[in-house]
């Protein structure tokens, strides 16, 4: 009898463990998760304000003034000179193409597979897509120098009837991007119109005003949840091919060329490996932050961060096969460009840089990650994803202008170094992609509380034997 | 006689699937019974009719007529004005690939975004029946019916756990 009773306390203190642990199993009233989220939304501190102070003025210094001095005095301010052609501008739109793959494959792939814990973390990735690709965009427009001529690439014929040539990488590009800006922006949006009829309903001012239109008069009846979760549905499976044809279209801007180092089959699944690695590492950096400045603990736990962790490493592992298979492959071939190149990273100018990407990618992840206690800790998690994308952006960098210094004429070989007015425009626009996180993440619901309220229906705790386990049912 | 509109307010959905149940046998069809909630429930859960959804074709639709676009600035474009280049072919099959992919794809997305607002009558923000408290843990759920019903299915609401039976007031959204 007394064992009896021993049991039973000991599965109550389980219980409430497993509902400590895992979001989907500690309910609350919706009304108290509906606070939650718009108390951390409208809340505006002192220090959220003097950080979008000083963002601001580093959006206005580096695309305010820098890009303005650029357009002025032409391309020749920037440090771009032959043989590199594409500088810091083309690495830091290819990084920022790959910091965009966070928000498809966190809430898309997890979606379409129903990993339970992408829950709370969707909407805050699907922004980090949409601002990472506003930030990329930005990049060719910068990278043209005069960029009034952009309109040249928009597909209408010019005055003697010529298309633009639509068998060109670039005008692949430009299409690819395109259709994946509408494509992560309307992802974005859809599972937002029932938040937003949430937010309607609590607030007023401009903030009604806003949501108000936002929500397009929803009520939740089942004709509209069933229209919105269907389109989710299909949205889902098509975001994916269209972010696998995005960074594989960037690698094509390089792999067609005839350009030693550049000219791989395999740099399309090797660019979309890096992009969904630094993509996912971004997403933890930037929920760590969010986190802690919103005070979201309710909805973002360990567990989420855990489960993130796991996925860095596997993505760290998949990296690595494809850097080694290209890194391999240029060695075997023998071939003197080649071996200059492979030389170059090794013992040459950008070797320091190469051997801190071989640590923050490789090294590091894996010396750590695989560590349950450093995957839950704030400070493990944020230096290893942040390490991650210094070394993500590193590859990017020696890929582009890296390369290009080395050829197959030596007396064409050269260095290359960052103007300041690129280093400004660089930081103008890492600036822009966190002012607009951090304006956006006051303004929209960072958590979608349906979907959260909606995977707690589906999970309940159920004894087996004499064990309580966690179980899910399909409600679908 | 006139038709009522009720609105009842549950805590949890089971009763709710109870009072669709309830409410057939009484005579109400499955179209003047409408259920709002803050969650979706799937059809089976609340034992409705399921619906034939016409989404999948809206988008499919607007994938063909992306494909039809994308075909044409790869094809149509050059025969407009043939610059050869090269001995190159005026269309050639795999670099057309690219771009006609990302037309249809594009496409299958607009069109399933238009197709969301077209099937949901959005955006419609004039009066509707609606209450808050449904978007906010409730479930509501609004019946039409005959006024000499009311009664009746007031009472059996209640009977089934309603918070709240009413008749609501149209909001604008």
């Amino acid at each position: 009898m007394s064992s009896d009773r021993g049991h039973e306390q000991e599965l109550a203190h389980l219980e409430r463990e497993l509902k400590a642990r895992d979001l989907l199993l500690d309910r609350r009233s919706r009304e108290e998760m509906n606070y939650e989220v718009m108390h951390a939304m409208e809340r505006i501190s002192l220090g959220w304000l003097l950080a979008a102070f000083v963002l601001g003025g580093l959006v206005f210094l580096g695309l305010g003034l820098a890009w303005a001095y650029q357009i002025k005095w032409g391309l020749g301010v920037a440090g771009i000179n032959r043989p590199v052609f594409w500088g810091v501008y083309i690495a830091n739109f290819v990084f920022w193409i790959g910091i965009s793959h966070s928000g498809t494959f966190v809430s898309a792939i997890l979606r379409v597979f129903k990993a339970e814990f992408r829950r709370p973390i969707t909407r805050a990735s699907e922004m980090m897509t949409t601002f990472a690709l506003i930030v990329a965009g930005m990049y060719p427009l910068i990278h043209l120098g005069r960029t009034w001529r952009f309109y040249w690439m928009v597909p209408y014929p010019n005055q003697r009837q010529l298309w633009p040539n639509f068998h060109s990488p670039l005008m692949w590009d430009m299409m690819a991007i395109f259709t994946y800006l509408i494509g992560s922006t309307l992802y974005l949006y859809l599972p937002l119109i029932p938040d937003m009829a949430m937010a309607r309903d609590r607030t007023t001012g401009w903030r009604y005003r806003l949501y108000r239109l936002l929500a397009l008069g929803w009520r939740g009846t089942e004709a509209e949840w069933q229209h919105l979760k269907t389109a989710i549905t299909i949205f889902a499976f098509a975001i994916i091919p269209v972010m696998f044809s995005v960074h594989t279209i960037v690698s094509w801007d390089f792999g067609m060329t005839m350009k030693v180092g550049w000219h791989s089959s395999i740099f399309g699944p090797y660019f979309v490996t890096g992009a969904i690695f630094s993509g996912v590492s971004a997403v933890a950096t930037v929920l760590l932050v969010v986190r802690r400045t919103m005070k979201l603990d309710y909805f973002l736990r360990a567990e989420h961060f855990d489960s993130i962790g796991k996925l860095i490493l596997i993505f760290s592992f998949a990296w690595t096969y494809f850097f080694f298979a290209d890194y391999l492959t240029e060695w075997y071939g023998g071939e003197a460009v080649g071996k200059e190149l492979l030389t170059l990273q090794a013992r040459g100018p950008v070797a320091p840089l190469w051997y801190i990407m071989l640590a923050t990618n490789i090294l590091i992840p894996w010396l750590t990650l695989w560590n349950r206690k450093v995957r839950r800790s704030f400070w493990g998690l944020m230096l290893v994803t942040l390490g991650v994308n210094v070394g993500m952006y590193i590859e990017r960098y020696i890929i582009v202008t890296g390369f290009l210094t080395r050829n197959r004429l030596p007396f064409d070989w050269g260095v290359y170094n960052p103007s300041p007015v690129e280093i400004l425009i660089s930081i103008g626009s890492l600036s822009t992609f966190i002012f607009l996180y951090a304006v956006v993440s006051r303004v929209i619901p960072l958590v979608p509380i349906w979907e959260v309220r909606e995977g707690q229906i589906a999970h309940s705790l159920r004894r087996i034997g004499r064990a309580l386990v966690p179980t899910v049912t399909e409600l679908e | 006689m006139a038709a009522k509109v009720l609105m009842a307010l549950f805590d949890h959905v089971d009763p709710v699937a109870e009072v669709l149940d309830e409410l057939r046998r009484q005579g109400i069809d499955d179209h003047d019974m409408t259920v709002i909630s803050g969650v979706p429930y799937p059809a089976r859960v609340l034992g409705r009719p399921m619906v034939w959804e016409r989404l999948p074709w809206i988008a499919l639709s607007g994938a063909f007529v992306g494909f039809l676009i994308g075909l044409f600035l790869n094809a149509g474009t050059p025969l407009l004005y043939p610059i050869r280049v090269g001995g190159q072919p005026l269309i050639p099959i795999p670099p057309s690939a690219v771009i006609t992919y990302e037309f249809t794809m594009m496409g299958l997305i607009v069109s399933t975004f238009l197709g969301v607002l077209w099937e949901s009558t959005f955006p419609s923000f004039g009066p509707k029946y609606y209450h808050p408290e449904s978007i906010n843990g409730r479930i509501g759920m609004l019946i039409r019916c005959p006024e000499e019903q009311l009664p009746e299915i007031q009472e059996m609401l209640r009977a089934h756990g309603a918070r709240d039976v009413f008749e609501p007031e149209e909001w604008t959204l």
